[in-house]
């Protein structure tokens, strides 16, 4: 039996520290953050992945890659001032109506992607978040949230 | 709840009902991790999120609340240790398919039968944890200065004296 159980069921059995509105609210909103129809994009492990911001595909720290459905989703999240900023490229080059959406919890961003597919969403609360690409003729492809702090 | 293979298409109404259910255990997970409400509330968070994005992997609606638990625990446990400073990897995701089954004891009637067990320990044991669990901010010293105990000793008592309550829990349970 692991130690944080017991804890938190002696916790639970006090009536002690019990979960605060806003977390249990914060867990009913997250209903409306599904991607129905969409595909999951899972994580790919690359030691040096292409540079999510540059054009030259000079290696950067920091990205995450995500793929599914022939499509490859670069991800990197910076925090500065207490605002987070997310920038990154889908490949292949995107077609011109694909939309890329930046999701928190709290607020979602579209961005049209540049024609080589780079996009950036600045000024978003640091936490949880998630990018999906929408593509017409193809089901949305949503990467997995990822939590960013400063 | 849908009671076939079709948790994905579960509705606003079902997905509350999970809510009610399982934040309680979602929450007291991480904070016994020792985390922030700030923090805990993230972890839960995430694990909430984990379950939207992998809601067609979900075969077996009965095990939720095991793996809600147990995504917890591991969102928790990611958290804290980056508050530590170490190197935590951000996308790791427990088997929809094979959830803790220890998870099923973080559960109030569950937690009040600890309690009476509890009760069978000596001092220090007996202050030591129930300030530790009754008050989740108090620090080490804080308690170090209700039981006048060394503020270096509280870290190793609490973990020898939790060590035997779950060994009394265990031995009961067996």
């Amino acid at each position: 039996m692991r130690e944080e159980y017991l804890l938190a069921a002696l916790r639970m059995g006090a009536g002690a520290d019990p979960v605060p509105e806003g977390v249990s609210a914060a867990a009913r909103a997250v209903f409306g953050l599904r991607v129905p129809g969409g595909v999951p994009a899972a994580p790919v492990d690359v030691a040096v992945p292409p540079g999510a911001r540059s054009a030259d595909g000079t290696a950067q720290s920091g990205v995450r890659r995500f793929s599914a459905d022939g499509l490859v989703i670069d991800v990197e999240t910076t925090v500065s001032g207490g605002r987070m900023e997310v920038a990154g490229q889908v490949s292949p080059a995107p077609g011109p109506d694909t939309r890329i959406e930046v999701r928190t919890p709290h607020i979602g961003k579209v961005r049209v992607p540049s024609g080589s597919g780079h996009f950036a969403v600045a000024g978003l609360p640091p936490g949880w978040v998630s990018v999906v690409c929408h593509r017409p003729g193809h089901a949305p492809v949503f990467t997995r949230w990822i939590h960013v702090r400063s | 709840m849908p009671t076939d293979n079709s948790f994905a298409t579960i509705d606003q109404a079902a997905w509350e009902d999970l809510v009610a259910r399982f934040d309680g255990r979602m929450w007291a997970v991480a904070r016994a991790f020792g985390l922030s409400a700030a923090d805990a509330a993230d972890a839960v968070q995430g694990a909430w999120l984990r379950l939207v994005e992998n809601a067609d992997a979900i075969r077996d609606p009965g095990r939720i609340g095991a793996w809600l638990v147990t995504t917890t625990r591991r969102e928790a446990a990611r958290l804290s240790r980056r508050a530590r400073g170490e190197v935590a990897a951000d996308l790791d995701v427990p088997d929809t398919a094979l959830p803790d089954p220890t998870a099923a004891v973080v559960d109030a009637d569950f937690g009040r039968q600890v309690w009476r067990r509890l009760d069978l320990l000596g001092e220090p044991c007996r202050s030591l944890i129930r300030l530790y669990v009754l008050h989740p901010e108090a620090r080490y010293a804080q308690i170090a200065v209700r039981l006048d105990l060394p503020v270096g000793s509280i870290g190793p008592t609490r973990a020898r004296c939790m060590a035997r309550l779950r060994a009394l829990v265990e031995e009961e349970a067996r």
